[in-house]
């Protein structure tokens, strides 16, 4: 799940200079999702945070992420 | 029926100083996240109405319908949608959500903050 969460992310924001999922309590359904990229500079939080949700509504639609904490950050 | 639970849900999010969508209530928080997000308002001595999502699901549906926002909880202040727990959290820690608290509600926002949570159940 942590590979699979982090293929999306990547095909999602391909100029990110990181991306990074955690599994966080070992049970494979409670995430820390990292992601920095340039097209987080100058946006509000909540927008970065929704591109975030966007890319991973499919798999979070599925019902086997319990948790997904959520990181973003901006290269500027 | 739930086209007036989403009304209940609109009219939380427009009249409460701060709305927080949680699992439980203040006193029975049911999740980390809910606890995270109340304790960053807290902290910033916001305050609180909270509404309890688990009472019925369709709560949650009606509520990510209108706000965007797949997760819980979700936080408003004056009306506008800040974000999650991590939003909540991080914006805490760097004094932003103070600031945002400040120009939403105006500085005194701290002086009669009392915690109090609200119901949008459409009774039976």
């Amino acid at each position: 799940m942590t590979a699979e969460l982090e293929s999306i992310l990547r095909e999602a924001f391909p100029e990110a200079s990181e991306v990074r999922v955690t599994d966080r309590t070992g049970g494979g359904d409670h995430f820390l999702v990292e992601v920095t990229s340039p097209r987080f500079d100058g946006l509000p939080l909540l927008e970065q945070h929704r591109l975030v949700n966007e890319a991973l509504a499919a798999p979070f639609a599925s019902g086997r992420i319990h948790e997904m904490r959520i990181k973003t950050k901006g290269t500027a | 029926m739930s086209a007036e639970l989403r009304e209940r849900i609109k009219s939380v999010i427009e009249t409460e100083p701060v709305a927080l969508f949680m699992k439980g209530t203040p006193q029975f928080v049911m999740c980390g996240n809910s606890e995270r997000a109340l304790r960053a308002l807290r902290g910033s001595g916001a305050p609180v109405t909270a509404v309890d999502v688990l009472p019925d699901p369709e709560i949650r549906q009606e509520l990510s319908a209108l706000s965007g926002w797949p997760t819980i909880p979700q936080v408003f202040i004056g009306g506008e949608l800040v974000g999650g727990a991590d939003i909540v959290q991080e914006l805490a820690e760097t004094g932003q959500l103070e600031q945002k608290l400040n120009e939403a509600l105006g500085e005194s926002y701290r002086d009669d903050a009392e915690e109090r949570v609200v119901s949008v159940l459409v009774p039976a």
